[in-house]
């Protein structure tokens, strides 16, 4: 950087009130901030959301699952045999089995289908479900459940109350067609992971009362895995491995698709394109405060001119100020963008549909990465827009700003 | 010789007809000479000044500045007007964003010097001109005198061979025109500082060492 460029630099930050305050600046300035702020805000929504998401798909779905290759439960082998190869595998946090069958919960009015799962949980092991239940207690006995909330609520039910669970039996069929079994539940606690389908879908019952529903002496149907955060974005390759370890009859996969997550991280960066639009519209501003700002420093540009500048220097000169300003605003619109997307977190008019996002809460996450890549763009697409006009002062002729200043 | 001016003419075009300023003027200026151009308003004299000063071109003829033949495209020029010539207008074209010293500075800051180092100069320069307690003044807290000779401090900042001042005291009183002519008289003897200027004031004209007028396109020596 030149002594006059630096020299005019360091005057813009000494004296801004002087030098950066000036009318034309205003809308370019409140465009700038406006767009950057829905762009920033924008983005950590989403990646609140993504994170949001990740979180509960990975605490609410087993990382790794193991089931039996010909669709039946688990023999009493290969439960075995599972427990033996993997037990002591330092990569996983909880190797638990269980039954889950798909039922349906019904009442003078509702039918909502609804997945009964039971769990072995080793002695002096946390129930891995505990830490969901929001209301009364995650120990079942026989004839309890842990209902979700949203379940809850669709049929009226509180701690004490008592669901309706009915079952196809089919095995028993009458002369009438398939017959179907109804068992009754004591609702003893309220699940709340945060994940829409679960929390509408999910009960969690005994083992015994899952078998005596199933009428089976069978012991699991499959074995949930846990990883730890260190290995849980590796799980399909792990899964992979097990498989080849545990053997042909047993398959074990991955139940949270990564899709899932790939297009959630799309659909951040999509929003984060269109958005930079906004931040281009803004620049249109900046180009007509550049101009003008041409037009209102004729006089200094003939001087710096007279006195040996190059045109390249004055406008490097003209583009630090106006350039500087832009900085400034960017600034300003990120950090509103962090206020603006807290106060969409915080406010309690509007929550997201569970149906649609699988998660009901809005999720604010600021990441550098991010504040970076909105920085970078705004900046760039900033820096053309004042690039394209200030090229004007190349085609002034000092003798014209001289004779007409 | 500083400068040589050989058979300039400009003519200007509009769309009825052709004005003719310069037709083959012709000026020698050596080293140390204060030298002043008068003529008619419109005559052509600020013109001649801009030609010379390679803010503008002419149609005919050549200029030389210290014997190497230039003009206001060459590649030179900015080069040439930062540290040959130095500048003074009617209406002084100070910084209105910057004080008397930041504006002294500003082509020594061209010519690549320091910041601190620029600065120190032209705390310097402004004290030979009386102004060193002006120094921090934005140019509207400064009088019109005071504003030209800033002006003066600026031109003189790269010690150019040559100032070239057009009509330097159209701006001012009596007094204060006398001011000035007696400034670039000083500047003159004491540095040897060499001076062409136009004015319009023939009485103030006569206080050079040579002058000239412009008429009819052409350079008189009276």
């Amino acid at each position: 950087m030149k002594s006059i460029e630096r020299f005019y630099l360091l005057r813009y930050i000494k004296s801004p009130k002087r030098m950066l305050m000036r009318f034309s600046f205003v809308f370019m300035v409140l465009g700038i901030v406006i767009s950057v702020s829905i762009l920033s805000a924008g983005l950590n929504l989403f990646e609140g959301y993504e994170r949001a998401l990740k979180t509960v798909l990975l605490d609410s779905f087993a990382h790794i699952k193991i089931e039996s290759g010909n669709g039946r439960f688990l023999s009493r082998e290969q439960l075995d045999r599972i427990m033996n190869t993997l037990g002591d595998k330092p990569e996983i946090v909880s190797l638990t089995p269980n039954i889950g069958i798909n039922l349906m919960a019904i009442d003078s009015v509702n039918t909502r289908g609804c997945v009964f799962n039971a769990y072995h949980t080793a002695e002096g092991k946390e129930l891995h479900y505990g830490k969901f239940v929001v209301e009364g207690r995650p120990q079942v006995n026989d004839g309890e459940v842990v209902i979700g909330h949203y379940l809850a609520e669709e049929f009226g039910l509180g701690i004490g109350d008592e669901i309706s669970l009915l079952y196809p039996q089919l095995r028993r069929v009458t002369p009438l067609g398939v017959s179907s079994d109804i068992r009754r539940f004591e609702v003893v606690g309220l699940y709340r992971s945060g994940y829409y389908e679960f929390d509408r879908s999910l009960i969690i019952g005994t083992l015994t009362d899952a078998r005596s529903i199933l009428f089976t002496d069978d012991p699991f149907a499959a074995v949930e895995i846990k990883l730890d955060n260190e290995h849980v974005d590796k799980a399909k390759e792990i899964a992979s491995r097990y498989r080849l370890e545990l053997g042909a009859d047993l398959i074990a996969y991955p139940p949270i698709s990564g899709d899932l997550l790939r297009i959630v991280a799309m659909q951040k960066w999509l929003i984060f394109i269109v958005f930079s639009f906004l931040v281009l519209i803004a620049g249109i501003n900046v180009i007509s405060a550049v101009s003008t700002m041409i037009l209102d420093k004729k006089n200094q540009i003939a001087i710096l001119r007279t006195l040996g500048a190059t045109a390249a220097t004055v406008r490097r000169v003209i583009n630090y100020q106006i350039l500087l300003v832009c900085l400034i605003a960017i600034i300003i619109g990120q950090a509103l963008g962090a206020l603006l997307s807290l106060f969409v977190v915080k406010q309690g008019f509007y929550r997201l549909k569970g149906e649609v996002y699988f998660i009901d809460k809005l999720e604010h996450h600021i990441s550098l990465f991010n504040l970076a890549a909105v920085f970078v763009v705004a900046s760039i697409l900033v820096i053309i827009c004042v690039w394209i006009p200030s090229r004007q002062i190349n085609r002034l002729k000092i003798i014209d700003l001289i004779r007409n200043p | 010789m500083i400068l040589s001016a050989q058979n300039i003419s400009k003519v200007y075009q509009d769309s009825h007809r052709s004005i003719t300023v310069l037709d083959g003027a012709d000026l020698q200026v050596k080293k140390g000479e204060l030298i002043s151009i008068t003529g008619q308003s419109g005559c052509g004299k600020s013109t001649l000044l801009h030609i010379l000063g390679l803010l503008d071109d002419s149609d005919t003829g050549t200029i030389e500045i210290e014997g190497v033949r230039v003009n206001s495209r060459h590649p030179d020029a900015p080069y040439i007007r930062n540290s040959k010539i130095g500048f003074v207008f009617q209406f002084h074209y100070l910084v209105e964003d910057l004080t008397a010293a930041e504006n002294v500075a500003l082509p020594l800051l061209i010519a690549g010097k320091k910041i601190a180092a620029a600065r120190d100069e032209s705390l310097q320069i402004l004290a030979r001109l009386g102004l060193e307690d002006r120094e921090s003044h934005f140019p509207n807290q400064l009088s019109g005198g005071e504003q030209q000779r800033v002006a003066f401090g600026r031109a003189l900042a790269n010690k150019p061979s040559i100032v070239l001042a057009d009509e330097p005291t159209g701006n001012l009183d009596p007094a204060n025109s006398l001011e000035v002519w007696k400034l670039m008289r000083q500047l003159n003897e004491d540095l040897g500082q060499t001076f062409v200027v136009v004015t319009h004031d023939r009485e103030l004209a006569k206080l050079a060492d040579k002058s000239y007028e412009l008429s009819g396109g052409k350079l008189t020596l009276l």
